[in-house]
């Protein structure tokens, strides 16, 4: 994995049309934007197709990368888990759930990073996650992680969607605070 | 950013999070392109959350989701020689006969494709479990948070066989301009004739709210037109869609884009006239090596 610097450095080569830089990008950061969007499609066709128009919007508007604002893998994984989001919100829920590829398959394989290995930036977010109360910290992850709708999450938690809507707004009031944002 | 009231706050936390309907989310959208300080405050949002994704396992893609972007993003062929079997091609179209190989071919790469996508997903980690057991990690405790099913276990790792047989380089691309009558273009269509892979790019053309643009294949050798998908938000859409077609037919088609409800149409048939067409051209003959 190339550092933060030279994603930078790479980004900033693209916004210039440089197409070699364009392919170390992709090969340097494919792996981990796939990851993010197949585990909120669950299907490998819709998956490739978002990161393809991801990638394509990367090319397109690397000019407007702001490196005081974010970080480039943040950067480039927020545009790619937009567009998933956008298109499993646009198909409705119903076509995605009927898929056989079942949800309950994230349970397996944690990987967590050691914690020497993650940002600061990570550990504080963690932190504020870790005060909600244990339900909002799962409501929280599984709406990240998984890109779930509040209907989604109202049938996980067995809650009227209101109350979900609730606990969201709550939640990301209680973790901007503890951010300090 | 001090001026924004919590409804504001939290509508752009909760679009970074990604729980907001997509009605609210085409309109924080809007409201982000004529607001800068409401899109930073979204894109900081998406920053702090954005952490989150260091938790989530790495998928490799096939590696034709990279030709495929190359192509979308305009690229030519690559500079270094490629170890592929290809004959030296004609600059002249393909001739006919080599059409049904490719087809064949593409029955079987979806066949692979449906195993290897069970794999990767059965591979994708569980972020959630990891966060949560992160959270341990950074010193809080979380006693019977974690359920069984998403307790860690042991990593397995699915290694997957990479590199599919390539797609025959020498393909012709095609490309319909689709546009109304007189009117400026308001979609391209590009078709690769091997893959039959078709890639639409919105130039001029968006969608009222609440509606989508659907794209449709027209042809005196069917019934009734055909639905291809319905056209994402984004700039380009690309699906393989056209792959069950006759090469033939898909020459000849005449493409036609509809306004229909959000997500397409329902019942398979087109519900407006149809709002831009083009038919196409060949433009890119297969490239001689």
């Amino acid at each position: 994995m190339l550092t933060p610097a030279e994603l930078v450095w790479l980004i900033a080569a693209v916004a210039n049309g440089d197409e070699a830089a364009f392919e170390r990008l992709y090969a340097a950061t494919r792996a981990k934007l796939f990851g993010v969007v197949l585990r909120i499609l669950r299907r490998q066709d819709l998956a490739e197709e978002v990161i393809q128009e991801a990638y394509v919007k990367i090319w397109n508007s690397a000019g407007k990368f702001n490196p005081g604002l974010s970080s480039p893998i943040t950067w480039m994984a927020s545009i790619a888990r937009n567009r998933a989001i956008d298109v499993v919100r646009k198909r409705g829920e119903a076509s995605i759930e009927e898929e056989p590829a079942a949800m309950e398959v994230a349970a397996d394989t944690p990987d967590p990073l050691a914690r020497r290995e993650m940002t600061e930036e990570l550990k504080r977010l963690l932190e504020c996650v870790g005060r909600l109360e244990p339900d909002r910290q799962k409501l929280v992850l599984l709406a990240y992680y998984n890109g779930w709708s509040r209907e989604q999450l109202a049938a996980k938690f067995e809650a009227p969607v209101n109350t979900v809507k609730t606990w969201l707004r709550r939640s990301m009031m209680d973790i901007r605070e503890c951010l300090g944002l | 950013m001090m001026a924004y009231s919590d409804d504001h706050i939290a509508l752009a936390a909760e679009y970074a999070l990604g729980t907001l309907d997509a009605d609210e989310r085409a309109q924080v959208e809007t409201m982000m392109s004529i607001d800068k300080d409401f899109a930073a405050m979204v894109q900081s949002w998406e920053h702090k959350l954005g952490v989150l994704n260091q938790m989530v396992g790495s998928v490799e893609p096939r590696p034709e989701v990279w030709e495929r972007i190359r192509a979308a993003v305009g690229h030519s062929e690559p500079q270094a020689p490629l170890v592929l079997p290809e004959p030296s091609a004609t600059p002249a179209a393909l001739p006919v006969e080599q059409q049904a190989p490719v087809v064949d071919n593409s029955n079987v790469i979806r066949l692979t494709a449906k195993i290897r996508r069970w794999r990767s997903i059965a591979t994708a980690t569980s972020a959630i479990a990891a966060a949560l057991v992160a959270m341990v990690g950074v010193g809080l405790s979380v006693p019977d948070l974690l359920p069984d099913s998403m307790r860690p276990r042991p990593r397995t790792q699915v290694v997957e066989a990479k590199a599919p047989p390539p797609v025959a380089k020498s393909s012709a691309q095609y490309v319909a301009v689709l546009q109304r009558e007189g009117g400026s273009p308001a979609f391209i269509l590009t078709v690769d004739e091997a893959t039959k892979n078709f890639t639409v790019r919105k130039v001029g053309a968006s969608a009222e709210p609440g509606k989508s643009f659907e794209l449709w294949l027209i042809s005196d050798k069917l019934p009734k037109p055909r639905s291809l998908g319905v056209i994402g938000g984004g700039d380009f859409t690309s699906r393989p869609v056209l792959a069950s077609y006759d090469a033939d037919l898909v020459k000849a088609a005449t493409y036609a884009v509809t306004v229909e409800q959000a997500g397409g149409s329902p019942d398979g048939n087109p519900h407006s006239a149809p709002l831009f067409t083009g038919k196409l051209i060949e433009t890119v003959p297969p490239p001689a090596r």
